[in-house]
């Protein structure tokens, strides 16, 4: 089945769709394997499994949108995700970071899976066969992600010391949470052809208010933007990365790169 | 399971020389929960399995990824464990009939099997089948 990108003739456009879904792709496979690192390792073995799942149910989505450049471009599906340097991967940097501690793992769960319930609308409402309905499909499947980000996160911050930590460290990861709203001339074009209702601003912006909202309920504030420079937290979209990705790339493809062949 | 590691001993056990009563709870602490799944609208709720969680939301969330996450579902429920109340495990005798009682089914008549066979409670049943 052709993929979304042979119908669209304008090759700068067709290139700026692409961007997007590799970027999507991206942030999928790369958070998905942040979150495959706490299988065996979990709180409680029911929340152990559940992870797990979310894991493999976003290297699953990851895999959806890299078919679909894989089905215009030729190539297989594991190359695209295993075969690149570093500075052609499109996540933002704060899915690469490190899992430090549970509560950093459930904070940037809860703030990533709003701003992918954001990006699934706009990729069913971009009239493109077959991602729209595709991302209509794996919007289903976020729900529960959210849900279980976000039980989770009322529970952490229920009490007074709970509540301080999780505070904490929706803070330090607030630049980095901006970062996933970066901006860079694919947006723009996109926008412009109509295949995208929202800038990246305006994406931002309903994703601060259904956080508020979210955040609020669990006693907690919205962090006031980065004072210095907005620049902090961006460059993941531009393939600017940094040294824990670099780990997280060689961990991750050590099985790949041993037979790239290799049929399963 | 024996009368000693009975799990309500916990909530202050039957002395030992009487039969516990019926309707002593299953016990076990409060943070276990009862899980039952219904495979396809219109079937009944099935137990099967516990989870831990520290309450219902909790326990429907984490439910879902133990239970559901490879055969079919279409609702769950969680009852906390304490608040299931159980025949005593030395009761089973007082199920088995003394005598014979097949008058009691009504396996020959086609609407009543389709009723039975629409619970999982009889599919089991020998007769049935």
């Amino acid at each position: 089945m052709p993929g979304a990108l042979v119908a669209i003739a304008d090759p700068a456009v067709r290139g700026a769709f692409r961007e997007w879904l590799l970027r999507t792709a991206d942030d999928e496979l790369i958070l998905g394997h942040r979150h495959s690192e706490w299988t065996g390792v979990g709180p409680d073995i029911e929340s152990d499994v559940a992870m797990s799942s979310i894991a493999q149910e976003e290297m699953g989505h990851a895999r959806v949108f890299y078919e679909q450049i894989a089905s215009d471009e030729g190539g297989d599906v594991d190359r695209i995700a295993y075969g690149r340097a570093p500075t052609e991967y499109r996540h933002a940097v704060l899915l690469e970071r490190e899992n430090a501690g549970w509560e950093y793992s459930i904070v940037r769960l809860s703030l990533y899976e709003l701003f992918e319930a954001g990006r699934l609308r706009l990729l069913a409402a971009c009239g493109r066969e077959p991602v729209a309905p595709l991302a209509r499909a794996i919007g289903r499947e976020e729900r529960y992600h959210r849900l279980f980000a976000e039980t989770w996160l009322r529970r952490l911050a229920g009490a007074p010391e709970g509540r301080s930590r999780v505070q904490a460290t929706l803070e330090a990861a607030w630049p980095e949470a901006l970062g996933l709203f970066e901006e860079t001339p694919a947006d723009e074009l996109l926008r412009r052809e109509g295949l995208l209702g929202e800038t990246q601003a305006e994406q931002r912006e309903s994703w601060e208010a259904a956080l508020r909202e979210i955040l609020t309920d669990a006693g907690l504030a919205v962090p006031q933007p980065p004072a210095r420079g907005a620049g902090a937290g961006q460059g993941g979209r531009r393939g600017v990365h940094t040294p824990e990705f670099e780990r997280l790339l060689g961990q991750m493809t050590e099985v790949w790169r041993s037979d790239s062949e290799a049929k399963w | 399971m024996s009368r000693n590691d009975a799990p309500a001993a916990a909530h202050g056990a039957a002395p030992a020389s009487r039969e516990r009563r019926w309707g002593d709870p299953l016990g076990r602490p409060g943070d276990v929960w009862c899980v039952f799944l219904q495979a396809r609208k219109r079937d009944p709720h099935v137990y099967v399995g516990d989870v831990h969680a520290p309450d219902a939301e909790m326990a429907l969330v984490l439910a879902k990824e133990s239970y559901a996450r490879r055969d079919p579902c279409v609702n769950l429920w969680v009852v906390r464990l304490d608040q299931i109340y159980a025949t005593p495990p030395g009761a089973a005798e007082i199920f088995e009939p003394a005598t014979d009682k097949r008058y009691r089914f009504g396996g020959s008549y086609r609407e009543q099997q389709k009723v039975y066979r629409s619970g999982w409670r009889l599919s089991h049943r020998e007769e049935d089948q």
